[in-house]
């Protein structure tokens, strides 16, 4: 599903990942847990296709991910992403949220995922009329809406308390026994609990 | 939609935007509405009663023409004239008016201004334009030291005219020493016009005579009238342009991470650069309309302050407005160009170093 070859990354002169090579199977869950400044982030944002590796190449479901000539295309159908801060758009609702990431087959899927998550009485409701356990929640929706193959999500539950928390891991975990890919970024290392494989990082390097 | 609803949260700053088109716009709309009334009044004028136009040679300006009035006797005999006419334009201060204009004619052009009350002017006396009569109570009235009995009173569509007075020929001549400033001449056919300005040519080398069509497209006034007015709404353009750019600079800057959002979602640059063009098109058009109807009252409200004298007219034709709107759209699609571009641009990983660990 996901192959990491060779992957290094510099910003300016300073290295911050070091020849990384590691697949990821297809329906995983990945915890990639570190210290911060040891690169997790910085991987994340590579595997998830926002960053460029300095070095190396990344292939997913078999394709160079630098040679995709449309990456907005490829990210919208393929991944979902779930960010430490819900990255909500404030002016518009949470149906039009999770309808602004939906393409345009996967709309149907709207109030589907809405029901599942336990927030389609908020749909008509902005972000600011909602609390922070539920913004996430939201973002979960608009991560899963058109039904990607890997979920990527960078400390998703770093602005959240222990019982929204918990929340998150459970639909993360029921979006991997769905058959997606997870891969997540933290701090917190409960979420080892419900991880497959855990990629731990220390100054760039794989250990 | 998304547009829509964007401009409502940056309300402030859309009405920033919406004013900066609005005022220049407007700039546009009334100087060229002016200048096309300024120019419409004394084109009518001149068009009115005269197919051809006799002026002095080399002259740029008709105020400076200085044409014998003897040659009405020549023109009248020449085969398919109809009428002949002349007319001295002056302006000068009349009673406490610093500046009024003046129209010495010919009488048999005198049905020309229609008489409100009173008489047509013999020797000595004038009629004065309506406009100009409410300026006036008395029953004489002084116009460059010279008394001046006030007959009547008269109508014109021509804003000029109603701000001015109108006296026999000879008065004018005495008052600004000349013959006539020009002759208008009108045929008994519009064929036969070329023909009866190649005779009156003949007539004296001092003279330059053209059809009043030509005339009014190559008068030099005009022209600068309209360089002016170009150069003007050019001036409104680029401040309304810069008005945009700047504002939407600002706009996309405290909306980055909305564009990273979208960035990470999938979204095209294209998608984000078409919604900001939306957004700044709806504006435009809306502050468009909202700037024609303050142009058509204050064009509308022109001819009625008295303090202007029905000098300052406007016209405003429906392809000035298409034009005004084609200059608001483009202006609008340049101004949110490069903040467009930029906010396409936003890196989608700014979302996630904002929490990096």
């Amino acid at each position: 599903m996901i192959k990491a070859s060779n992957i290094s990354h510099f910003y300016g002169k300073e290295q911050v990942l070091y020849d990384l090579s590691f697949e990821i199977g297809s329906g995983q869950f990945v915890f990639l847990s570190g210290e911060s400044g040891s690169g997790k982030s910085t991987l994340l944002s590579i595997l998830s296709t926002l960053l460029q590796p300095s070095k190396g190449e990344l292939f997913i479901d078999g394709e160079i991910i630098s040679e995709i000539k449309n990456i907005d295309i490829f990210r919208q159908n393929r991944v979902g992403f779930i960010f430490q801060f819900h990255y909500l758009i404030n002016y518009l609702t949470v149906y039009e949220n999770i309808a602004l990431a939906a393409t345009e087959d996967k709309k149907q899927n709207i109030n589907k995922i809405l029901t599942e998550l336990k927030i389609a009485e908020l749909s008509s409701r902005y972000p600011n009329e909602i609390s922070g356990g539920q913004r996430q929640r939201v973002a979960v929706a608009r991560a899963l809406v058109n039904e990607p193959k890997i979920i990527f999500a960078d400390e998703p539950t770093g602005s959240l308390d222990s019982n929204n928390s918990l929340i998150v891991y459970e639909l993360l975990k029921n979006a991997q026994k769905g058959g997606t890919t997870v891969v997540v970024a933290s701090h917190d290392m409960n979420i080892e609990n419900y991880a497959t494989e855990v990629l731990r990082l220390r100054d760039g390097k794989i250990l | 939609m998304i547009a829509l609803k964007a401009l409502r949260k940056n309300l402030f700053k859309s009405l920033l935007i919406f004013l900066s088109i609005t005022i220049a716009v407007m700039a546009i709309f009334l100087i060229s509405s002016v200048s096309q009334g300024v120019i419409g009044m004394y084109s009518k004028m001149i068009k009115t009663d005269g197919d051809i136009i006799i002026t002095q040679k080399g002259i740029s300006d008709t105020f400076f023409s200085n044409v014998d009035i003897s040659l009405i006797q020549k023109i009248q005999n020449i085969e398919h004239v109809n009428s002949s006419y002349a007319m001295i334009v002056g302006a000068s201060p009349i009673g406490h008016i610093p500046i009024a204009g003046i129209y010495g004619t010919t009488p048999n052009h005198f049905s020309h201004y229609k008489l409100s009350s009173g008489e047509y002017p013999i020797e000595s006396e004038v009629i004065l334009g309506e406009n100009l009569a409410k300026q006036f109570s008395t029953k004489e009235i002084n116009i460059a030291n010279r008394k001046f009995k006030i007959s009547g009173t008269y109508k014109s569509e021509i804003g000029f005219e109603e701000g001015g007075v109108v006296m026999n020929i000879a008065d004018a001549g005495a008052l600004f020493n000349r013959s006539a400033s020009f002759i208008l001449v009108s045929s008994l056919s519009v064929d036969k016009i070329d023909e009866i300005v190649e005779k009156i040519s003949k007539f004296n080398s001092d003279i330059e005579v053209k059809t009043t069509q030509n005339f009014v497209k190559e008068y030099n006034q005009f022209k600068i009238i309209e360089n002016s007015s170009f150069v003007i709404s050019f001036l409104a353009f680029a401040m309304g342009l810069m008005g945009i750019a700047s504002v939407m600079s600002m706009i996309v800057n405290s909306r980055k991470e909305e564009f990273g959002i979208m960035r990470a979602l999938g979204k095209s640059r294209f998608f984000i650069i078409k919604n900001l063009f939306f957004e700044t098109a709806l504006m435009s058009v809306s502050a468009y309309l909202f700037a024609l109807i303050l142009s058509l009252g204050i064009l509308a409200l022109l001819p009625h302050i008295e303090m202007l004298q029905g000098y300052v007219n406007g016209t405003l034709s429906i392809s000035s407005a298409l034009y005004v709107l084609a200059s608001t759209l483009i202006m609008a699609f340049l101004g949110a160009l490069i903040p467009a571009w930029i906010a396409s641009k936003t890196d989608p990983i700014l979302l996630i170093n904002q929490g990096c660990a």
